[in-house]
């Protein structure tokens, strides 16, 4: 296929892109309107709040700055603090960076700077496999732009209610409900739920370390666990057909 | 902080989430990831996902774990797993997991402070 069809709009992919992640749009809009609230109410100006949602588009990083900012820290602790929180995205953007390499570069930082935790999961969800297939940017693009839209909508309305939304109304609680339900279908087999598990407990466990190092770490070690899970599992079919075969002879 | 740092924060922290984003997407078909570490990462989304809310769900506003049924957030959300394992709606799910949350935050006198 040529790089030419890859990258062609599809108005059907961009519309199914859209489809599977609209109903996430109302927990990510939520959870923008609880950042926005959160930056006016750590004392950011209007435009100050504005121009960090539009420029920065990152909640979690957003979210831990503000006490940072609040507590005059140096402004490279921020920076990376920032770097740490994110340092998922670049696991994220080894997955999906070789779906989209024949992009011209420009495209790849685009697609690159709005592509959240949750349009990822789903995209790979839809497509495990790096070979170009037709509708691919699409598909990711009827991901992306609305999951940005919702995420800014959200962000701009929390912004202007500022002090008026009560703290415990838990606004905030609707994104995490949204990421149980991504969670879900991708816990379906043995070493996926043992890595969740792990990576849950371990993020709980260390959520005192600085800079969130402890998000990094509950990757990792989940992660890894995942693998032992499957290997050891592998072995063991491995082993139980080499019996079986035993017993045949 | 004087109005310019905290513009100088703003388009630090863009960058850190540029850097952090798009790097891989620039630089990656220069890069070659081992397979094993390839297939490790197939594990990290939902680490990832796992991750960032279980202190939501765990931990309460001051930094304790609430592993009880004095947990609002760890209640609704074991009812929101529930009811996306049978209906598999995630807009059901978020509606009813609000719910949840909001009818148990409101019963006076059961619940640990989140602040």
């Amino acid at each position: 296929m040529s790089d030419q069809d890859f990258a062609t709009h599809d108005p059907a992919a961009w519309r199914d892109g859209f489809r599977t992640g609209l109903p996430t749009l109302f927990g990510i809009g939520a959870w923008g309107v609880v950042v926005g609230v959160a930056m006016i109410k750590s004392g950011l100006s209007i435009p100050q709040a504005l121009g960090m949602t539009l420029l920065v588009f990152a909640g979690s990083a957003q979210l831990a700055a503000l006490p940072l900012i609040a507590a005059n820290a140096p402004i490279w602790v921020i920076f990376v603090t920032a770097l740490v929180i994110n340092l998922r995205f670049v696991i994220f953007s080894v997955l999906l960076a070789p779906h989209f390499a024949s992009l011209p570069w420009h495209k790849r930082l685009g697609l690159g700077f709005v592509s959240g935790d949750i349009s990822v999961a789903l995209y790979l969800q839809r497509y495990p496999d790096p070979e170009p297939a037709p509708g691919k940017v699409s598909f990711l693009k009827g991901l992306l732009y609305p999951n940005c839209a919702a995420w800014q909508i959200g962000s701009i309305i929390g912004i202007f209610l500022g002090n008026a939304v009560p703290t415990e109304w838990g606004l905030g609680f609707a994104g995490t409900l949204a990421i149980v339900c991504i969670l879900v279908p991708m816990v379906a087999s043995m070493p996926a739920l043992c890595g969740v598990l792990v990576a849950a407990a371990v993020s709980v466990l260390a959520a005192d370390l600085p800079y969130k190092l402890g998000l990094l770490a509950a990757v990792v070690v989940g992660m890894v666990t995942a693998m032992v899970v499957e290997e050891t599992g592998d072995r063991r079919r491995a082993k139980r057909k080499e019996n079986g075969e035993a017993n045949h002879v | 902080m004087s109005d310019l740092e905290i513009w100088i924060v703003i388009v630090s922290l863009a960058i850190a989430t540029a850097l952090t984003r798009s790097g891989f997407w620039l630089v990656g078909h220069k890069v070659t990831i081992p397979p094993r570490v390839q297939e490790m990462l197939r594990y990290a989304p939902s680490c990832a996902l796992a991750a960032i809310i279980a202190p939501d769900l765990l931990l309460d506003g001051g930094g304790t774990v609430q592993f009880d049924l004095g947990n609002a957030r760890l209640i609704a959300g074991i009812a929101s797993v529930a009811w996306f394992a049978w209906r598999r709606r995630m807009l059901e799910t978020i509606i009813v997991g609000m719910l949840f949350f909001t009818a148990l935050r409101l019963l006076p006198g059961l619940l640990h402070s989140y602040s």
